[in-house]
């Protein structure tokens, strides 16, 4: 189907129309997520790579890493940054260049739940302090856009760090040599997403295509296994109000945990 | 820089039995699947898994030139975009495109834009996009296949499907689809994609060392190999459609039974159908339309009247 650039005022009607009957254009429930599938480890010359889908949301997500000098101000902390990249065939609305605005949101917010959520163990991920770290690249390559690529987003980035192995190395003359082993990253919590879509005062979470096209905001959660908010981010015009912002805290974290629980992701980790 | 991984690399090419690493003969193409209609957003899409190489192609189109004055008034143009994705290589290949990929783009688009009826669409542009998720050597022959399947999907008229696959030289030998390491090390590659409605080639590049007879012996690998991909094409096009008949047949089905559940009132409805073009013929010629617009409503009234 085709995402159209302009919607028109009958499909916002439509939309509006169902959530007064408590409806959902896909049949869902207020509350309820779209399928999650995951594949991971696919690609040979990545060091972790995963395949989502949430509903027809598609995002293929690789890990690669390099050795480089750490930053200053944290000397014996290896660093993780993320890239998304909306191909041109995800959507008709994309078009070839530079990441547009709305990648870069998505990106950020990915990376603030990752880098805020007690994660990634950085200090492990540290060679020799002050001189030689891994740096790892979080590349999201969204291949087909059907709403909240936030979550679906934040997802692949987990399963693909899960699922990768980096060789370890041993310092020779200053440099970094292999020592003919690997490991796994070292993540100690798994930080998840969840999007709420705001159309009038009818709130809902997982927005699909449709509905992300007429909404009037949303707002998403980053949460990390013990429970903790990691990140938060409002987008589109819609305000909320302090209530609102409490209940769904609250909901983001129930949701959040019924979904890591659905996932598993723990079980992509490879043997070493 | 990444931490240094050495490799067993092996002494030669061909082993003394005269299969390849990779237990191939000579002339045997690399496991090869395709499917098509994988995106949901795009007109057209496909995926293709050759070797290890691991490639989407989504097309649109015909549609709108962007930027304005690159559209031709006289036909459609045809614009491809090749991109690697950063993990799809050994090395993090950096996210902004390279004259690498601009080139393989502009070969692929030659490639393809005569199997179109490009005439057909003046004005409007057809955009194809590759994305390489896993390389491993001819990625350029294999996108070649893709983006031509993508096409077929979108249901643009097409002369014939292009098929791409190289052929290369390894210990003095000619070889058909080298894979990664064949290429690097080996001494020729000459990647190709032949056009499968008479078997010309539409792609060819060239690089390394061959005579003229080895040339001609890599030609006919080519084109065996191109056979082969094609077949696996027509399959994936077949399979889409047998896929859409199933459903279709399936809904039909279901169909059927809820008219049967229903079935005095439809056929009530479908009787009283039957009246009304015949009526409005009648009358028409007797009363003169004041509101031609609304034909419909106006007929249903006379009827009232005549009742």
């Amino acid at each position: 189907m085709d995402a159209p650039m302009v919607v028109s005022t009958i499909q916002r009607k439509y939309v509006i129309d169902l959530l007064k009957k408590g409806k959902r254009a896909d049949g869902r429930g207020f509350l309820d997520y779209r399928e999650v599938k995951i594949q991971t480890n696919f690609i040979p010359k990545a060091e972790g790579s995963a395949e989502v889908y949430l509903g027809e949301s598609f995002v293929i997500t690789g890990i690669k890493y390099d050795i480089g000098t750490p930053f200053p101000d944290s000397p014996d902390e290896g660093v993780a940054t993320c890239m998304t990249e909306f191909i041109p065939f995800a959507s008709p609305m994309y078009e070839s260049g530079p990441p547009d605005i709305d990648a870069i949101e998505v990106t950020r917010v990915i990376d603030r739940g990752i880098r805020h959520g007690d994660c990634i163990q950085y200090k492990k991920l540290c060679i020799k302090a002050g001189e030689l770290v891994y740096i790892l690249f979080i590349d999201m390559y969204v291949m087909n856009y059907s709403g909240n690529l936030i979550d679906a987003g934040a997802i692949s980035a987990m399963a693909a760090l899960l699922s990768a192995k980096l060789p370890t190395a041993k310092i020779v003359d200053g440099n970094a040599v292999w020592d003919g082993g690997y490991m796994t990253i070292p993540i100690n919590q798994i930080p998840l997403s969840v999007t709420f879509g705001r159309i009038e005062d009818y709130i809902f979470v997982d927005p699909n295509m449709d509905e992300e096209l007429v909404l009037d905001g949303k707002i998403s959660f980053a949460i990390n296994e013990t429970g903790q908010i990691t990140s938060m981010q409002k987008s589109g015009e819609a305000s909320w109000t302090e209530e609102e912002l409490i209940k769904y805290s609250k909901l983001a974290v129930q949701k959040v945990n019924d979904l890591r629980a659905t996932l598993n992701l723990r079980q992509y980790i490879p043997k070493i | 820089m990444t931490i240094l991984i050495p490799e067993d690399y092996p002494k030669t090419l061909i082993n003394k039995d005269g299969k390849r690493i990779d237990g191939r003969a000579l002339d045997e193409l690399r496991p090869f699947k395709c499917k098509i209609g994988v995106l949901a957003n795009a007109h057209g899409s496909a995926y293709v898994e050759h070797g290890k190489n691991k490639i989407y192609a989504g097309v649109y189109g015909p549609r709108e030139v962007h930027p304005r004055h690159l559209a031709r008034p006289d036909k459609g143009i045809l614009r491809v975009h090749y991109r690697m994705s950063t993990y799809s290589v050994h090395e993090r290949k950096s996210p902004a495109p390279n004259r690498r990929e601009r080139e393989i783009s502009k070969i692929i688009e030659d490639a393809l834009a005569p199997t179109l009826f490009l005439e057909l669409y003046p004005n409007s542009a057809i955009e194809v996009f590759i994305q390489i998720v896993s390389a491993d050597g001819g990625t350029r022959c294999a996108s070649t296949t893709a983006a031509s399947l993508a096409l077929a999907d979108a249901g643009l008229p097409m002369k014939s499907l292009v098929a791409g696959v190289a052929a290369g030289k390894a210990d003095g030998k000619i070889i058909l689809d080298c894979g990664d390491l064949e290429d690097k090390a080996g001494s020729a590659d000459v990647p190709a994609a032949v056009r499968m409605i008479d078997e010309e080639f539409t792609l060819l590049q060239f690089d390394g060392e061959m005579n003229p007879e080895e040339l001609e012996i890599s030609m006919k690998y080519i084109k065996k190999g191109a056979r082969e991909i094609y077949a696996a094409q027509t399959a994936a096009i077949k399979e889409k459609f047998d896929r859409i008949r199933q459903e279709t047949e399936a809904e039909n089905k279901i169909i059927e039974k809820e008219t049967k559940k229903a079935e005095p009132k439809p056929v009530a409805k479908v009787e009283e159908k039957k009246e009304d073009p015949i009526e409005p013929v009648k009358e028409t010629p007797a009363e003169p339309k004041p509101e031609p617009e609304e034909p419909t409503e106006k007929s249903e009234d006379n009827k009232e009247e005549t009742k």
